[in-house]
């Protein structure tokens, strides 16, 4: 009988709490509108498996060894523990209260060498990472695979339209405006005591309105790590719905004649211009924003092999087979961050919120930008390639053009909306640069 | 009084991103402009390889002229030897 109690108590039935089924079924929600809906499949589907398997009671997958001691280690352990951490265990209260001290210790108040004596302990015994923790710090918490994938996008980008028109890197410019009013907003809830985000929270929060994955992750992960989870999936969730909120921001900017703008053909970009293009941007961020050099640097040498023509065979693996391993395991470690402890809070409510304010500003923002210039240039510009200036590569671009088709059947914009379409992905990353030495 | 602090560091940091984009932006598009004048001045490459291809195709048969062969020819070799390159 004792051992059928012991074989119940260590079911995942009995263990699991409400917080845990709850993103469990956020876990199942997400692969939903990846499989049926097609929102970011390569990426939903990953970070909603992620999500489940972190949150699979007593697993502990995604987190460290520490963690897991303290949660389920026998009462001796934990007592040497509680000696490396340099706390006293009061022998009255019972083992969960131990359990709950530790674990307010080891996070808030111990010192760092003192976690690490704590991790030894917990190691020594048999405790190891979890294996999403493991992910997560080896790709997201080092940087790496945000990096890797920014490699892979400027492997796959072509920067044809954008070098025969290059003015269209205004457009790019502002509809930067998004991230960074949605920060404003953001500090403007906290401060009129709606909502709790510090300045660093704010700006990661921002971020999606850039519209670009890898950036969105890579800024969170430095700047607000303990939001990573909501923030990458507000990013990719609203990437997908891009077709549905943009048009009517477009439409309701533009007058019918102005969508019907007809735009002159782009002149032939010269193979040595897109070879040179990457270094004049290394070396302009090396000059001016070397915050931004990581992200862009990345994005310099993928598009450097893509368009020098003599290491195809990197260029491939690096919009291909890389790119796609990376993908698995970025997926699979944000969604190690789908934990209930940090997703399930209000604060998830208004960053799912700021994010879809950040992608309307960001198009309007453009949107205006491109009337701006029509009013000033020689050249017609369309204001529906204004919208594009959100990376969101191409989905963005195909949006400015299929709404300008429906104004004038015999109107492409595609090709001339890629332009600001890329100056938004450079955009985006010289926007992350600047928050990260603002506030890094 | 911490949130009237807060709110000013983001209005500062909202003036300043934008502010930097755009003027990075700007350099980066002055420098691009500048780039592919420079190298549509000293390297006219794609004009060369497209008149080289439709001319020895319409002067050919008409092309008793000398100048017209000697013209015809040196675009040929100028065609084969950056091709080869």
């Amino acid at each position: 009988m004792d051992k059928l109690v012991t074989l119940w108590e260590g079911s995942g039935l009995y263990n699991l709490e409400l917080g845990q089924a709850a993103m469990i079924l956020v876990g199942l929600l997400l692969l939903y509108l990846a499989i049926y809906k097609k929102f970011e499949p390569l990426l939903l589907v990953p970070i909603g498996f992620g999500g489940i398997l972190a949150n699979i009671p007593e697993a502990g997958l995604a987190i460290s060894a520490l963690d897991q001691a303290i949660e389920v280690a026998r009462p001796a352990v934990l007592q040497q523990m509680a000696a490396a951490l340099g706390a006293t265990l009061d022998p009255l209260a019972n083992l969960d209260a131990w359990r709950e001290s530790l674990k307010a210790i080891a996070h808030d108040s111990a010192a760092p060498d003192q976690v690490r004596a704590a991790k030894d302990i917990a190691m020594s015994v048999g405790y190891g990472d979890g294996m999403l923790y493991s992910f997560y710090s080896v790709a997201i918490a080092s940087g790496i695979a945000p990096l890797i994938i920014f490699m892979g996008v400027g492997a796959m980008t072509d920067f044809g339209p954008l070098l025969a028109n290059p003015r269209t890197l205004f457009l790019g410019a502002a509809a930067q405006f998004g991230i960074f009013a949605t920060l404003f907003g953001a500090v403007v809830l906290s401060s009129m005591g709606i909502m709790d985000f510090s300045l660093n929270q704010a700006a990661a929060i921002g971020i999606i309105g850039g519209a670009d994955g890898p950036t969105s992750i890579y800024v969170s992960s430095v700047l607000a790590p303990e939001l990573l989870g909501a923030i990458a999936v507000a990013a990719y969730a609203y990437m997908a719905l891009v077709p549905l909120i943009q048009p009517p921001i477009m439409r309701l900017l533009t007058t019918q004649k102005e969508r019907e703008i007809k735009m002159t053909q782009l002149r032939p970009v010269s193979k040595l211009e897109k070879v040179v293009f990457p270094l004049v941007l290394l070396i302009l961020v090396a000059l001016f924003l070397p915050d931004a050099a990581p992200l862009l640097g990345m994005f310099c040498f993928g598009n450097l092999m893509r368009e020098c023509g003599v290491v195809e065979r990197l260029s491939d693996t690096a919009q291909n087979a890389l790119i796609n391993i990376v993908t698995i395991i970025l997926g699979l470690s944000v969604g190690s961050k789908l934990m209930a402890e940090s997703f399930l809070s209000f604060e998830t409510l208004g960053i799912l919120g700021l994010g879809i304010v950040a992608f309307g500003i960001g198009t309007a923002a453009g949107v205006l930008m491109a009337k701006l210039m029509n009013l000033v240039s020689k050249m017609p510009i369309n204001p529906l390639i204004g919208a594009a200036g959100v990376s969101a590569v191409p989905m963005a671009a195909r949006v400015a053009n299929k709404v300008g088709l429906e104004s004038n059947p015999h109107n492409f914009l595609l090709m001339h909306a890629m332009g600001p379409n890329v100056a938004g992905v450079i955009g985006s990353a010289v926007a992350a640069g600047v928050m990260i030495k603002y506030l890094g | 009084m911490q949130d009237y602090e807060l709110l000013q560091d983001g209005l500062a940091l909202m003036a300043l991103g934008m502010g930097v984009v755009f003027v990075f932006l700007t350099i980066l598009v002055i420098s691009v402009t500048l780039m592919s004048k420079l190298i549509g001045r000293f390297e006219p490459a794609p004009v060369v390889a497209e008149t080289s291809k439709s001319s020895p195709q319409s002067a050919a048969p008409s092309g008793q002229n000398d100048e017209m062969m000697a013209v015809i020819s040196a675009a040929v070799h100028r065609y084969r030897s950056t091709r080869r390159r």
